[in-house]
């Protein structure tokens, strides 16, 4: 048996050296594609550690536990970081590494038309990242994982705000960087409550205590329902997940990386790491069901609407967040946690595949799109596996997780949840289509040219025209398959070979066990079909009217148009309660603190200003004051005796 | 008895009105003239405590060296100068009262103070005992005073230097 | 004539010299009127050392004569190097630490 801990060290810190390399020695950063170069060689390395430490961990049960004290106390270590090595970790810790390393070779293709030092920068952000988010799937307790967590949410904020010369861009990357800030909160407080509740931040002792009953039930559920609040502003929850879709203003690449496969799923996985302790507040686990269903039932709604595909991809990506968090909260954490490894590949894939798009047409709105499938065979194949791995269809990465949570709910006992899922998984299929049939095939919708113009200075990708629109150099196109193909792998690995005892039978006892009807996996797929059948004829035979369908959903589709008003409240909130409050904290600070310190000082300053001419500068008025003073001593000697 | 009260009660007088002469006067060189008076007298007086080295100290190198050295600076100045050098008083009333506060301070205590009117004997001659004190006990504050003169005589030089 | 006789001498003496100090305004006047506050130290200790019977007083009243020479040697070329710079030897005209 191999150690597996070396591997994963090296995986965890090659990008920290590729961040120092990058950070500190500035020519090499500002050599562009030569820190490019760099930051994706030792992406490789970190990917070969990753893949080795997974190997090696196959036949070990029990986790590896590596710790350096980091803050020594007479009474044990108050603080330690270190490594957390087991199955879990280890194949999030793939799943990191793959993506970030694809990624990387991606954006040397993407971001071809970026100046040298900002693309040194990119590459900076981006090693800076995969550190970050290495450590976090690695944290062996939950003070190390807050402070990736909070680390990866900087990157966010960075990459979002990447072309900050774009207001929209910084706008949107303050507004990921505030929202995920307010469930942060909730997290910090979860923490520190629960160092005073259990005494110990480190996770094997934390679920050894709570697995034998020694954790105190009173005040759990608060605990549990704060870690709650900062993984829901993570993984872009209900009412958290507006900062989503406005993240998607940083690159494409970056959205495939922080915002769809690694960064956003840091809260599932968060509670899939502490599943043991939710497990003991049965109600902030239908909490984190009731919402996640919503979620994911909203999102799905508001995706039907989008027209920029990067949004769409991005409301998606919260919908499958919401199925995550659905499974988690029916107590198969297991069931959620396979559905984020299977998703961070296809919507990684997905997300990819839209920037090659983007970056042939120029736009990032499909209704400027349409017939790009002649044009761009590969793009196509690769979408379509994408889309088909999300919808959930046999064979492809998705089909196995999708079915799994379905029936994790179920099987949790929530049969109406459920039934939102399937709505969801109906719209999942829908929206996705829709995407691609608007894109891909049907007709090159009319007067693209001056729209093209018209949307190039508010995209991302380098505007080119429809007409030329080719498949992606083979930088971006690599990638773009082997996640494909991993994706049609783990689909195909999963159908012959079904996980079935591991995750479905991972609803755990504290949660009343439904047994699952036969007929849910086969209606998953007719629903889905179904969905894939209204896109096609909708959008490719035009069989229904586009318009006559949405008139049908007239007030649905007018409330998902406005985002359901979501981004209104929360904005009123701030402008009202947030700005306001601050304005009036800001008046008392400048008129009534200040002016209390601008009386004070101006008296003294009165004073010193009558009290200098006692200073006459002439000797001999000083000697007066000597004469004074002995007068005073001798007078006062001759009182005291 | 009555010849040391005699010669006392002469030197207080000449000594005080000596010095109220220094402080008055609106001529700069009689001013000059009194304090050498006035020095004079104390030497006077240190006769009658019975310190005649001191005295001849106080002539040689007060009442001697120091009104030389005056007397050229004024000469030096008021030929720089050119005119006479002002030499009034101002604000008299303010001085005329610290300086019988002080004195009336001090009068007090010293009414007060319990001093001795008898005059214990000296072990031996005054004169012969200082100088063993001086070169023996005091040897090193001796040899520092002959480098302070050094070093102050250096220093009045180089400030009084002629303009480069 | 018994101590407080010579203390109080001294005493008078030392407030004409302080009169003079804080009265005169010829920057030289106030150094005579320093040398009459300093001659009545002197007296003092002249006085107590002859009234305690010992001559640790008197080898100091040396000590400070001959100090006092070289203050006075170096206060009045001081002086004249005001003089020099400011134009004036007038005390009340020299303010340059006024507030």
């Amino acid at each position: 048996m191999a150690d597996p801990t070396l591997p994963i060290a090296t995986a965890l810190l090659l990008p920290l050296l590729s961040f120092l390399l990058l950070g500190v020695i500035a020519p090499l950063r500002r050599l562009g594609r030569g820190a490019g170069y760099v930051s994706l060689l030792l992406s490789c390395g970190a990917l070969a550690g990753a893949l080795l430490g997974w190997q090696r961990t196959f036949p070990e049960p029990e986790p590896i536990r590596l710790l350096t004290s980091w803050l020594p106390a007479h009474a044990g270590p108050l603080a330690s970081v270190g490594l957390l090595i087991d199955h879990a970790s280890t194949m999030m810790l793939v799943l990191v590494a793959l993506v970030s390393c694809l990624v990387q070779a991606y954006s040397l293709g993407y971001l071809h038309d970026e100046p040298r030092a900002s693309l040194g920068r990119y590459y900076a952000y981006q090693s800076l990242f995969a550190f970050s988010m290495m450590g976090l799937v690695l944290a062996p307790n939950l003070l190390q994982l807050f402070i990736c967590w909070e680390l990866v949410g900087l990157c966010s904020y960075l990459l979002i705000g990447f072309w900050y010369q774009r207001p929209a861009a910084a706008r949107a990357a303050v507004k990921a960087f505030w929202t995920t800030k307010a469930g942060d909160v909730g997290l910090l407080i979860g923490i520190v409550l629960l160092w005073r509740h259990a005494g110990t931040l480190e996770l094997l002792d934390l679920r050894l205590l709570a697995e034998s009953g020694r954790l105190a039930p009173a005040g759990l559920s608060v605990i549990t329902f704060c870690l709650y609040l900062g993984a829901a502003g993570k993984s872009a929850q209900f009412p958290f997940h507006i900062w989503l879709p406005d993240a998607m203003e940083g690159p494409t690449p970056v959205s495939a990386l922080i915002h769809a496969a690694t960064m956003v799923t840091a809260g599932v996985y968060l509670l899939f790491r502490t599943e043991w302790l939710f497990a003991l507040t049965p109600d902030v686990l239908l909490i984190v069901a009731f919402v996640g269903a919503f979620t994911a039932l909203m999102a799905a709604v508001l995706a039907c609407v989008q027209t920029d595909i990067k949004k769409v991809l991005a409301y998606s990506t919260v919908s499958q967040l919401g199925y995550m968090m659905a499974a988690i909260g029916s107590g198969a954490a297991h069931a959620g946690f396979f559905h984020l490894l299977t998703h961070g590949v296809f919507k990684a894939l997905l997300f990819l595949g839209a920037g090659a798009v983007i970056h042939a047409v120029g736009s990032n709105e499909i209704t400027h799109m349409g017939g790009l499938a002649r044009r761009m065979p590969q793009t196509v194949i690769i979408f379509v596996i994408g889309t088909l791995s999300l919808a959930g269809m046999p064979f492809f990465g998705g089909f196995l997780s999708k079915e799994e949570i379905l029936a994790a709910v179920w099987a949790g006992g929530h049969p109406v949840l459920c039934l939102v899922l399937l709505v969801a998984a109906f719209l999942t299929a829908f929206y996705m289509f829709r995407v691609v049939f608007l894109t891909f095939f049907g007709v090159p919708s009319e007067g693209r040219g001056s729209a093209v113009s018209h949307h190039a200075a508010a995209t991302d990708g380098p505007p080119h025209s429809a007409p030329h629109a080719h498949d992606p150099p083979l930088i971006m196109a690599a990638p773009l398959w082997l996640l494909a193909i991993v994706s049609m792998a783990i689909g195909l690995y999963f159908t012959w070979q079904h996980p079935a005892p591991e995750f479905a039978a991972a609803a755990r006892d504290t949660v009343a066990t439904v047994p699952v009807p036969g007929w849910l996996s086969p209606l998953a797929v007719v629903v889905a079909s179904s969905g894939i059948l209204l896109a096609w004829l909708t959008y490719q035979r035009r069989t229904i009217d586009a318009t006559r369908l949405a008139a049908a959903f007239g007030p649905i589709r007018h409330a998902a148009l406005a985002r359901f008003w979501i981004d209104d409240v929360v904005m009123l909130a701030y402008r009202g309660g947030l700005l306001a409050g601050a304005r009036a904290i800001g008046w008392v600070d400048r008129y009534l603190v200040d002016g209390v310190v601008n009386a004070l000082s101006a008296a003294v300053v009165m004073g010193a200003d009558r009290g200098r001419r006692v200073q006459t500068g002439r000797v001999q008025d000083y000697l007066y004051g000597v004469a004074l003073g002995l007068l005073a001593l001798i007078t006062w000697i001759g009182w005291a005796r | 008895m009555t010849l040391s009260i005699l010669a006392f009660w002469c030197l207080a007088v000449a000594l005080v009105g000596s010095a109220l002469a220094v402080v008055l006067t609106r001529n700069l060189f009689h001013s000059v003239l009194w304090l050498a008076l006035a020095l004079t007298s104390t030497a006077g007086l240190f006769l009658t405590l019975d310190a005649e080295f001191l005295a001849a100290v106080q002539l040689l190198l007060y009442a001697g060296g120091l009104i030389t050295i005056v007397v050229f600076a004024i000469v030096v100045t008021k030929r720089m100068v050119g005119e006479r050098i002002a030499h009034t008083s101002r604000r008299i009333g303010g001085g005329l009262v610290v300086a019988a506060a002080l004195f009336a301070a001090l009068f007090r205590v010293i009414r007060t103070a319990p001093v001795s009117a008898i005059r214990p004997p000296m072990p031996g001659d005054i004169t012969k005992l200082m100088g063993d004190a001086i070169l023996t006990r005091y040897s090193l504050a001796f040899e520092l005073l002959a480098v302070l003169l050094l070093t102050a005589l250096v220093s009045a030089i180089y400030f009084a230097r002629p303009e480069d | 004539m018994g101590l407080s006789s010579y203390l109080t001498l001294a005493a008078i003496v030392f407030c004409i010299g302080l009169f003079g100090v804080v009265t005169r305004r010829n920057t030289v006047g106030i150094l005579l009127s320093v040398e009459l506050m300093l001659n009545a130290v002197n007296i003092n200790l002249v006085a107590f050392s002859r009234f305690h019977g010992q001559t640790l007083g008197m080898i100091f009243t040396l000590f400070a004569i001959c100090i006092t020479v070289a203050e006075v040697a170096l206060g009045l070329a001081l002086v004249i190097l005001l003089f020099r710079t400011r134009r004036t030897v007038l005390a009340d005209e020299i303010d340059l630490l006024k507030g």
